[in-house]
């Protein structure tokens, strides 16, 4: 979708910005441009909406060259958002949403529906709430929202993404990250993402390019470039802690026990000393007749008194997992319980898997194998 | 509320001085200006002034516009030179050098106090379209608007607050060195106080000198409702909240 051919950058000062970038970005595909600062990234952006004229190389947008079309024909195809400032304080939402659609031409009332679309699909709602508001009356991570429903105008094949989330408080910017992810799977746009923040570059990119000194040093998967860094640099960037980093990269439900030795409220500790003897464990999940989590029966609590219930000696849970949680929050969560056991429930509160620590190190010690037969760029 | 009080004070009081000095009718052998004469100075004198501002606004917008673009902004300093040497000069000096170069009159009044009172209106024109945040600036390229889109939609839009308190200055500025246009028969209230000051009689003096203040303070009132009109409902939001 997006082609960058020796892409090189000299600013009339003489700093050499970008050097020789040659990047392909698929459709469909999000890609975070990760760096220091200085690094060329937000140059490079910048390069492929002629935000920034290009010195040498050749910059194709779905087949075309760049240079061969009108600059302001090129924009209005290519979403542009940038941090929450970029909103014109002096235009409601309404009209700052509509901007590219009115450049275009567009009908009232087609933008009218646009604009409604949008604020929805962004979760302003009730939508006639924001409509006529203007910048000054959001919040921090509401503006950011419309500068996105911004980009998102004429709905354009391209976005180019400048650290948009960058002058957000990290609660709300981890929000946002969510949702936007949640967005792409619905609209599945080309992006093209600018961040020096490694974490966010894991968490939203299918794939990163790291810069360095306008040079591109590696562009890979997020769990190809935690596995296998390049380079030093790259080894740097990312950090030491990057297996712990790839743990973002998988969620629960791919390694938890699925199938794991469940306990009735209702059977013995006789029993239950017998189910732990059998599958070699030390607590194991209590479940009642629904197949609802109600905590854990422990060795310790159970040794004694054969014939009560499970019932009167479950030790209470105090941390649940969900299937969709990311593993390093999961771990965050084991370690917190003193069991090292992590229940797994659906929405419903049904036991559906339980993590151990044993599963886990499975998962680490695959990903370092990952190092020798490296995955396939998508 | 309490300003508009000390102004409407003010403002009654000036007037009720010009009712008064009117109401002498004759001081020793010299008649005072009857209220008919009066009254068509009063014309003349907003006539001056108006007619000069119009120049002012309508050379002194474009100028500051050209000098904010990024071509022209080597021209930068040489305006604020321009700037704080230009309202040094004297307006009498002003007037006077368009006077010998145009000849006496209302036009070369106008003309010169159209030059004298365009400094602000440039000053404020220029600071108020580069003081515009580049990063709405660079969204706004980013999204495709074409340079003279980006001027009217979001630059003069976002510098009306800045351009409109240049034009009230200048305004106010008029209407005072207007009195001087009085003295190259141009006509106006400055005609009385001229009159009055060779006479030695300030009673007369007073008779121009009161109702020129007050149309001073009425127009500079008056803008300043005009002014905020003029300032877009969310960058008066965004001003009030403090934000950038």
């Amino acid at each position: 979708m997006i082609e960058l051919r020796d892409v090189t950058k000299v600013f009339p000062g003489g700093t050499q910005a970008v050097d020789g970038v040659s990047l392909d970005i698929g459709e469909g595909e999000f890609c975070v441009l990760l760096g220091p600062s200085g690094c060329g990234k937000t140059t490079t952006l910048r390069l492929i909406n002629r935000l920034v004229p290009l010195t040498s190389g050749k910059i194709t947008v779905g087949g075309h060259d760049v240079s061969t079309m009108r600059v302001t024909t090129l924009r209005r195809r290519i979403g542009y958002a940038i941090q929450e400032i970029g909103l014109f304080p002096h235009m409601t939402v309404a009209q700052n949403i509509a901007t590219v659609p009115r450049l275009l031409g567009w009908r009232r009332r087609k933008r009218r529906e646009r604009v409604r679309e949008l604020l929805d699909l962004l979760g302003l709602t009730p939508v006639d709430e924001y409509l006529h508001r203007y910048p000054a009356e959001l919040s921090g991570g509401q503006r950011q929202r419309v500068g996105v429903a911004r980009a998102l105008g004429a709905n354009p094949a391209i976005l180019l993404m400048d650290e948009p989330f960058g002058a957000i408080d990290p609660i709300t910017r981890e929000r946002l990250q969510d949702e936007f992810l949640r967005i792409q799977r619905e609209i599945h746009k080309t992006v093209v993402f600018v961040t020096h923040d490694i974490h966010e570059a894991i968490k939203l990119g299918d794939t990163i390019a790291l810069m360095k000194e306008g040079r591109l040093i590696q562009h890979a998967t997020p769990s190809q470039l935690l596995a296998q860094p390049a380079d030093d640099f790259v080894r740097g960037f990312v950090g030491t802690d990057r297996t712990l980093k790839a743990l973002r990269l998988t969620n629960v439900r791919e390694i938890m026990d699925a199938e794991p030795t469940v306990i009735g409220e209702e059977e013995t500790l006789a029993a239950a000393r017998q189910a732990m003897d059998a599958v070699g464990r030390t607590a194991l999940p209590v479940v009642d007749a629904g197949g609802a989590f109600l905590g854990w029966i422990e060795r310790a609590t159970a040794s004694e008194g054969g014939s009560d219930p499970v019932a009167s000696r479950v030790t209470p849970y105090a941390v649940l997992g969900s299937p969709g949680m990311p593993l390093n929050e999961a771990v965050a969560l084991m370690l917190e319980s003193a069991t090292g056991n992590l229940p797994v429930v659906d929405d419903e509160r049904r036991l559906v898997g339980v993590v151990t620590f044993d599963r886990l190190f499975d998962q680490l010690r695959q990903s370092s194998a990952e190092r020798v037969a490296p995955k396939e760029l998508p | 509320m309490r300003r508009r009080f000390v102004l409407l004070l003010l403002l009654g009081g000036l007037c009720a001085l010009t009712g008064w000095m009117t109401s002498l009718g004759r001081v020793g052998f010299f008649m005072m200006a009857p209220p008919a004469k009066l009254l068509e100075a009063l014309k003349e004198h907003l006539q001056i002034v108006l007619s000069a501002e119009l120049l002012a606004v309508v050379a002194g917008i474009p100028l500051g516009l050209a000098l904010s673009r990024r071509s022209f902004r080597r021209g930068a300093p040489i305006l604020s030179a321009v700037t704080s040497v230009g309202q040094t000069v004297p307006t009498l000096a002003l007037v006077g050098v368009f006077s010998i170069l145009m000849g006496l009159g209302w036009r070369s009044a106008v003309v010169a106090l159209g030059v004298y009172t365009l400094l602000p209106i440039v000053r404020n024109t220029y600071a108020g379209l580069v003081s515009v945040d580049p990063r709405v600036k660079d969204a706004a390229r980013g999204m495709g608007m074409s340079a003279w889109q980006i001027l009217w939609r979001v630059e003069i839009p976002l510098a009306a607050p800045l351009i409109m308190a240049g034009i009230r200055t200048s305004t106010v500025l008029n209407v005072g060195s207007a009195a001087v246009a009085g003295m190259i028969g141009a006509g106006g209230l400055g005609e009385i106080i001229m009159t009055g000051v060779s006479l030695r009689l300030v009673e007369m003096v007073l008779q121009g000198a009161a109702p020129t203040a007050a149309l001073a303070i009425l127009l500079d009132h008056l803008l300043e409702g005009v002014a905020a009109t003029a300032t877009p409902r969310g960058l008066r939001l965004a001003l009030r909240r403090g934000d950038s």
